[in-house]
């Protein structure tokens, strides 16, 4: 089966080079194919009869998958949640009504991290999600479905959420470009969600230019969410351009430092390289060491205090499982003990206990105050400078047997910085170490996904890692 | 003896279009879980969108009572799990309310209380129960009914004031018009907090709630009830349990509903899918400037400038439709006492008989033209009913109706004159006995002549002219 850019696939289309149906029953053989090797998909769906396809968008006729906490009419929903195993919605996240519009088509659902809550992928209820690139490798989470797809590829684009790391973590691991946009650019109605201050979609492509046509489809006002900004969005694609003369870098020096892998600071250095050779001026910058502790006690505080009000409704009452009791709080306290994994009761707990009334002021409200310190930090730094690049955390994809759900390092906890201001944030691959990814990470003022996009644009056009992909040997089934 | 002091929370549902935080329709009386959008059920994924609408309805209950209004609308989450609670969560105003320190005027016996209010806000409303021997049945059209709750400072002390107050606060509702404010059917809700102490600065005694309360009769008995209870308590010094009670109707007495031995912890928290709104000012104001007439404001000119009595002033007060209509019609004649009596009587009779508002059943004009004749002695009293019950029937302004039921008012001298002639000749016995002094025997007269006009003499006059006849006859 042949791979194609969203320009590629239009192109043919209009030309007639591409014939659409037998295309699809490729791409069913390549879905089946793809699951039994990297075991990605929750739902396959393949919704859409693609015959009579009116090429009316560049996204027409275009597969793609939407990770599992995305709401779908009439086809299963889990967000990986033995929850949510048999639930099917009954109406489209705001998101999925745009690219039905568009004619795209929608071929399944990607595995995550239950609920969102992980960023190895290994918490699915239906089992941890294998790295195209070494199958014996996580592809890290929550989106890990959604990256792993799309680094395969099986399909150009897909969506997934990032309240953390979610979408550039896998990424990263994966070999692909993600990217969480500002929060507000692009509405949550419909989206599952682990904690709504720091939750975005956003878009998981193999090219910047793919990025752009996606996000560009799925941005902009949706009267559903009253955090959904109003601003017109831009035409990011037709505004992509090579010239980054006028874009200030600030490189988080102290970030660098503490990467353990001299290989992937030297991939980074490389990065750095080429773009003061692109012409823009890059400057190294300290971030307080403070700060960078607090992020994630802060994270987790928020996170966990806003998912577990979230999670409420996941009662057993009104849809989803549902336990037995001698009475209605019986029930309630069965259904969630044996509907949700013990880490995800754990975190609710630590939730439940921040928000406490005899607590509130010395955990949630002081995470609060210090997520507003942080975020004045980093608004201080984006007033001199356009962008702050980074590693994108400092290792390869780990060994299944090596994965632990809750490890971090400072490299990765930056990444989170993003979540706490709402930056646009993209990850972007800048390389291999020991065959396996290894990625940058560029964010930017909130609103300005275009000048990331420029810059990651810029990156990839000096690089060859732009439309990799990581198939997998046919005799490996 | 002791001091009952009692703090009053009412919930009041919004007569929005549509819900608080979705567009499924406000309605009453519907086929159960048929008015219901997904936000409602707290489907995953769903958020809540601000009714601006009920924004506005609180904004004018705040002007209404004198609130200071919060112009950065804010929301919370009141955390807690109960199966008619969908989301897990209740959206609510917890820190921010939209209205802080205001007050309400009552009169309790001819003395004026001013009951500080301290806050006002809005919020959402639950789904509904229905609880059966071996299941519980919930129907979320109620859930996200657009609610505002009115709290007062815990500064009443009798039974008389809450029932004053919430007398007046339910008036205040109706003529915002936010809400029906019909307690038995739940659309104005109240719970009674009550605690009793020594004297007038010692310290308050534990606080009992009492919730449920579905009217004023059954308030005013709980609250007896409960002072009762207390201070029997407190003199065998016995110790008053914090607990949530409910009145039994059956025993008339209140009893427990659960003990509370510690405050529930809601967890409020900063809804975060609603961020702050700023409302516009001038938004604000012009919301103030486009309320109506409150009934204290329409109390004052009934009473000081049309003269109406207390009695009939509340009654007129007490359904704003009437009072409405009233104040068109006096616009047009200024007939105040004629025009409130025949409201208050007749019309209100035929409210109730037909079970519409009093704009349903007849044009402000025409009503005004009909009490206009009776003013100026065109019509009878007795031809006043009857051409209203004519006008309620055919919709027809009584001019018209007049015509074609050949109803007018003799009036004509010469003519009543001549009824009276014949009525005195037919019955001479009663003619002498009016010359032996028995004056009252002239309503007999009277009613002859109607009797022989078919109710069309002019009643007034022909007893003029009868007077004026017999005292002829006998010179």
């Amino acid at each position: 089966m042949k791979v194609y850019s969203i320009e590629q696939w239009h192109d043919g289309l209009l030309n007639g080079t591409i014939d659409v149906s037998l295309y699809y029953q490729q791409l069913q053989k390549e879905a089946l194919f793809q699951q039994k090797r990297l075991n990605a998909l929750t739902t396959i769906c393949f919704q859409t009869p693609p015959q009579d396809l009116i090429f009316n968008s560049l996204l027409a006729g275009v597969p793609y998958v939407l990770k599992d906490n995305i709401c779908t009419y009439q086809i299963p929903t889990t967000a990986s949640s033995r929850m949510l195993k048999d639930f099917i919605p009954v109406y489209d996240a705001h998101v999925v009504q745009r690219l039905k519009q568009e004619n795209a088509c929608l071929i399944g659902k990607a595995s995550m991290d239950e609920l969102s809550m992980g960023s190895t992928n290994m918490t699915a209820i239906t089992g941890p999600v294998y790295n195209p690139w070494d199958t014996k490798r996580i592809a890290g989470g929550s989106s890990g479905g959604s990256a792993s797809l799309v680094a395969s590829g099986l399909v150009p684009f897909a969506l997934g959420t990032d309240t953390g790391d979610s979408i550039r973590r896998p990424a990263g691991f994966c070999g692909v470009i993600g990217m969480k946009p500002t929060w507000g650019l692009i509405s949550r109605y419909g989206i599952i969600p682990y904690a709504a201050s720091l939750d975005a979609v956003g878009v998981l492509t193999r090219s910047v230019q793919d990025l752009s046509i996606v996000l560009e489809k799925i941005a902009g006002y949706d009267f559903h969410d009253m955090t959904s900004s109003r601003l017109s969005i831009p035409h990011y694609r037709q505004n992509l351009s090579l010239d980054i003369s006028n874009v200030k870098v600030a490189i988080i020096q102290n970030i660098v430092d503490i990467l353990e892998d001299d290989r992937i600071k030297t991939l980074f250095q490389n990065c750095v390289s080429l773009l003061k050779k692109a012409g823009a001026t890059v400057h190294n910058i300290t971030f307080s060491q403070t700060y960078l502790e607090a992020i994630f006690p802060v994270y987790q505080i928020i996170a966990n205090s806003e998912a577990t009000s979230h999670h409420a409704s996941l009662d057993g009452i009104k849809y989803g499982f549902q336990s037995q009791g001698q009475n209605l709080e019986e029930m309630i306290v069965h259904t969630r003990s044996q509907g949700f994994h013990p880490n995800i009761q754990q975190r609710f707990i630590l939730g439940s206990l921040a928000l406490k009334q005899e607590n509130q002021e010395k955990m949630f409200k002081k995470a609060q105050k210090v997520r507003r310190l942080i975020v004045e930090d980093i608004q201080k730094i984006l007033k001199t400078y356009d962008i702050v690049m980074i590693p994108n955390g400092d290792g390869i994809a780990p060994l299944i047997e090596e994965a632990k759900s809750q490890s971090h390092t400072l490299v990765d906890d930056f990444l989170i910085i993003a979540n706490l201001a709402g930056l646009p944030s993209l990850t972007l691959p800048c390389g291999f170490v020991d065959d396996m990814p290894v990625a940058v990470n560029l964010m930017g003022r909130c609103f300005d996904e275009q000048t990331v996009l420029n810059c990651a644009y810029t990156l990839e056009s000096m690089m060859p890692y732009c439309r990799q992909y990581a198939k997998g040997e046919r005799n490996d089934v | 003896m002791y001091e009952a002091v009692i703090g009053i929370e009412v919930h009041c549902e919004l007569k929005t279009k549509s819900k608080m935080f979705s567009m499924a329709p406000v309605t009453f009386g519907c086929p159960p879980n048929t008015q219901v959008h997904v936000i409602d059920m707290a489907m995953p994924g769903t958020l809540p969108a601000v009714n601006k609408k009920a924004v506005e309805m609180a904004i004018r209950v705040c002007h209404a009572l004198h609130m200071d209004i919060d112009d950065l609308l804010r929301f919370d989450r009141k955390n807690y799990y109960y199966a008619d609670l969908p989301k897990g969560f209740q959206i609510t105003q917890y820190y921010h309310p939209i209205g802080k320190n205001g007050y309400l005027d009552i009169e309790v016996e001819g003395e004026t209380f001013k009951i500080p209010i301290e806050r006002v806000h809005l919020e959402e409303d639950t789904a509904k129960m229905t609880h059966n021997d071996h299941y519980t049945l919930i129907d979320y059209n109620r859930a996200g009914i657009p609610l505002i709750e009115i709290v007062t400072k815990p500064q009443l002390h009798t039974s008389q004031q809450v029932v004053a107050y919430l007398e007046a606060l339910r008036l205040i509702l109706i003529y915002t018009d936010v809400s029906d404010a019909v307690m038995a059917e739940g659309s104005m809700r109240c719970d009674v907090n009550i605690s009793l102490r020594q004297s007038h600065d010692s310290i308050l005694g534990e606080k009992v709630e009492i919730k449920n309360l579905n009217s004023l009769v059954n308030i005013q008995k709980a609250i007896d009830y409960e002072i009762e209870r207390q201070t029997d308590l407190l003199q065998k010094k016995l110790p008053i349990a914090r607990q949530t009670r409910r009145f039994d109707e059956k025993t008339q007495t209140t009893v427990v509903m659960r003990e509370k031995q510690s405050l529930l912890d809601y967890r409020y928290y900063p809804e975060v899918n609603i961020l702050p709104v700023r409302l516009d000012k001038q938004w604000i104001q012009v919301i103030q400037k486009q309320l109506p007439q409150l009934p204290e404001q329409r109390r004052q000119r009934y009473q000081m400038q049309y003269h109406l009595s207390l009695q009939d002033t509340m009654m007129l007060l007490s359904h704003k439709d009437l009072s409405d209509f009233y104040d068109q019609v006096v616009s047009i004649y200024p007939h105040y006492q004629t025009i409130c009596h025949w409201l208050i009587g007749d019309v209100r009779a035929y409210l109730r008989q037909y079970q519409k508002k009093v704009s349903e059943l007849l044009l402000v004009q025409d009503f005004a033209e009909l009490m206009h004749m009776l003013e100026m002695k065109k019509i009878s009293s007795k031809q006043t009913k009857q051409i209203l019950e004519f006008m309620i029937l055919e919709k027809k302004s009584p001019y018209v109706l007049m015509e074609r039921y050949h109803i007018q008012q003799v009036s004509d001298e010469q003519l009543l004159s001549q009824y009276i002639e014949e009525v005195l000749h037919d019955y001479p016995q009663q003619v002498a006995d009016y010359y032996a002094g028995k004056h009252q025997i002239c309503s007999f007269f009277v009613g002859q002549v109607m009797k022989k006009t078919k109710g069309q003499a002019n009643p007034q006059k022909t007893n003029e002219l009868l007077k004026c006849l017999l005292e002829k006859r006998k010179v």
